[in-house]
């Protein structure tokens, strides 16, 4: 069992900075998501950890010893790729073995837990196959059987689920999470699908442009974005921005911009009087008709759920937004109609350095 | 009926095209083949029949006497030497050595071309053109070397040796010297073709061995290597055609030591009788066997090595 701490890490290709000095701790037995866009790092830091790419600096302790200049395969760690890798000319089981046989681990022994792997991944049938004749399904349970044979106190993986179809996706993701709860191994897991890291992770660390945006439980980082990258990242759809200012009249903070004008919740202090902020709200928070509503708008297009219905919708000035509602509703494109923010649901960002504000 | 018309001139032209076309292409198929033709036709022709006027397209009394020459084992029997024959020109020795170097030379070449073309793909050894260089140090021409290369053989190593170790170690007309010679002019061809294959196999392969314990060379021996094994028999094929075929070479740096076949097609001189094209001949169609079969084989693997681009990723 090992927890994993990262202090200081840097790791530049010329002059580009991919990791541009991270500190994390990750805890013994935690699922850990690292999220972000195509180039913010993940991947970069995953293969750090790895072993498979050498820090420019900083150090990497796994269990509390530092492992920089450990090769990859002595630190103790399994690892999934994005595209599998599994060795197109062995056999299932050869496939799983190979780690054990590396280790020169006897025969019987190998047989012994090359079956137990492949019993709890389910593919005791395919052992004798090659990785070409699995499906994408099959194949991915082969490459976490191939990983959890050598009892790994770490567990990296890199997209894995990526190459599924979207379905094989969603119950690999409770597979996982499953697994990831029988073995109590560390689970480091990189995506760039936020849908993923919010089903899967006890924490997601967010990156972007090689820095760690915020660190949090996925509730955490859903219902209180450090930054509005963090913000537009997570939730579908993408949360509604507008600038504006915030003043403070008698009745408490008031937001004014692109023609809207929307109580604030009343912790918005005196601080951020005329300051100029991007107030951020996701569409269910969107609220349409009631008596609350102050503003005017257009309906311009409606995209049924099943569940909700979204409504993409003008404001007067030409701003467009969207609002999740029931989907009984009555709206119909081209149609006006009158909404408000919920006060107790709106951030707010500050508008040069995207901090959260409230 | 105008459009119909036209639509026939159309088609009947593109028939006439058609047709000349291929007569083109049989009539070039018949000068390819015309000397392979004779070659065989020759090796089957008595002395007499060697040169006539006009030519005897097959051989009117075929025989097999210019085989069983090549063939003979030992001295010659009298009856078969013929008298024009002061040599006897038999096909062991240039065989046995032409074998012996080209295998020899193709092997190692194949050895150190795909552990260079390794390190190029993976580690960019030598830059980002480096690849492109080796190749073109093909295109300067053997001739320009071979000189060059005959005067280190023959004089610079041994006075050299001499000189400094008080051995007189020469280059020329030895086997080391050829397979050397061998080698190095057929490596940048495999070095060449091995980057096509080993460029197919996925990083990420050697990535996960690697995080499942093994050391660079395991991962080399148990994954790289398998994954490219029908590429290494098509480059070895391929080079191995290259040597058994070379001539230049052989022909400036050996004499009379080390002979291989197309050094010895080329003696079949005798001051009596001018050419002895029989024997001759009747070496050309031996030595064409191998490499026909070999060139089918490359074939047969060609396909499964190209085709290589299918592993799953």
């Amino acid at each position: 069992m090992a927890g994993i701490a990262l202090k200081n890490l840097v790791k530049s290709f010329g002059t580009y900075a991919a990791v541009n000095g991270i500190n994390l701790d990750i805890r013994d037995g935690e699922f850990l998501i690292m999220v972000g866009p195509s180039g913010c790092g993940k991947t970069t830091t995953l293969n750090m950890i790895s072993g498979l790419e050498t820090p420019t600096s900083g150090e990497i302790i796994i269990g509390g010893r530092v492992v920089n200049d450990l090769e990859p395969g002595a630190r103790g760690l399994g690892m999934v790729f994005q595209d599998l890798a599994l060795f197109p000319h062995m056999t299932v089981f050869e496939n799983i073995a190979f780690g054990l046989r590396v280790r020169k681990v006897p025969a019987a022994e190998i047989a012994r837990r090359v079956a137990a792997a492949a019993e709890t991944m389910h593919i005791k049938p395919l052992l004798t196959k090659l990785p070409k004749q699995c499906s994408g399904g099959e194949s991915q349970r082969v490459a976490l059987a191939r990983t959890i044979v050598t009892d790994p106190a770490v567990f990296l993986l890199d997209e894995p689920l990526s190459s599924l179809d979207a379905k094989l996706r969603v119950d690999m993701r409770t597979e996982l999470k499953r697994l990831h709860e029988r073995l109590k191994a560390t689970f480091i897991y990189v995506t760039h699908d936020q849908a993923e890291a919010m089903t899967m992770a006890d924490r997601i660390v967010v990156m972007s442009k090689g820095t760690i945006e915020q660190l949090g439980t996925p509730l955490e980082i859903y219902n209180h974005p450090s930054t509005q990258f963090v913000a537009g990242f997570f939730g579908t759809p993408t949360m509604n921005f507008v600038e504006g200012v915030v003043e403070i009249c008698a009745a408490g903070a008031r937001f004014r911009g692109a023609g809207l004008e929307q109580a604030l919740p009343a912790s918005v202090g005196v601080k951020l009087c005329e300051r100029n902020v991007v107030l951020g709200v996701r569409s269910e928070h969107v609220i349409i008709g009631g008596a609350a509503a102050s503003a005017a708008g257009t309906a311009r297009l409606l995209q049924p759920l099943g569940d909700a219905t979204l409504v993409h919708f003008d404001t007067g000035e030409g701003k467009s937004l969207v609002a999740k509602v029931a989907p009984n509703t009555e709206l119909a494109p081209g149609l006006p109609l009158r909404f408000h923010f919920a006060p107790e649901h709106c951030h707010l960002f500050e508008a040069t350095s995207g901090r959260r504000q409230s | 009926m105008a459009a119909e018309a036209a639509r026939k001139r159309k088609l009947r032209r593109r028939r006439l095209l058609r047709a000349g076309r291929h007569a083109i292409l049989l009539g070039w198929t018949c000068v390819i083949i015309f000397p392979v033709f004779w070659m065989i036709s020759t090796s089957f022709k008595d002395a007499g029949e060697w040169v006539t006027w006009p030519p005897h397209w097959l051989p009117h009394q075929p025989t097999l006497l210019n085989y069983a020459q090549i063939f003979a084992f030992g001295t010659l029997d009298p009856t078969l030497s013929r008298q024009a024959t002061e040599q006897a020109f038999t096909i062991w020795k240039g065989l046995g050595d032409a074998t012996l170097v080209c295998t020899t030379a193709s092997l190692l070449a194949l050895l150190l071309g795909t552990f260079l073309a390794y390190a190029i793909s993976r580690f960019s050894v030598g830059g980002k053109y480096f690849r492109h260089t080796i190749l073109m140090i093909r295109m300067i021409p053997p001739i320009v070397v071979a000189i060059s290369i005959l005067i280190y053989y023959a004089i610079i190593i041994p006075y050299a040796t001499t000189a400094l170790l008080g051995v007189r170690i020469s280059m020329f007309d030895t086997y080391v010297g050829l397979v050397l010679i061998y080698t190095v002019t057929t490596l940048p061809f495999v070095i060449w073709m091995m980057l096509s294959f080993i460029d197919e196999v996925p990083y990420t392969l050697e990535h996960a061995a690697r995080l499942m314990g093994a050391g660079r060379i395991e991962v080399i021996r148990r994954i790289v290597l398998p994954l490219v094994a029908s590429g290494m028999v098509v480059t070895f094929l391929f080079v191995f055609i290259l040597n058994w075929a070379e001539f230049l070479l052989a022909l400036t740096l050996t004499h009379p030591q080390v002979t291989t076949l197309t050094v010895l097609l080329n003696k079949f001189q005798s001051a009596s009788e001018g050419r002895l094209y029989g024997p001759q001949a009747a070496i050309g169609t031996v030595v064409t066997i191998p490499v026909v079969v070999l060139g089918l084989l490359i074939q047969k693997h060609l396909v499964k090595g190209f085709s290589f681009g299918t592993i799953r990723k």
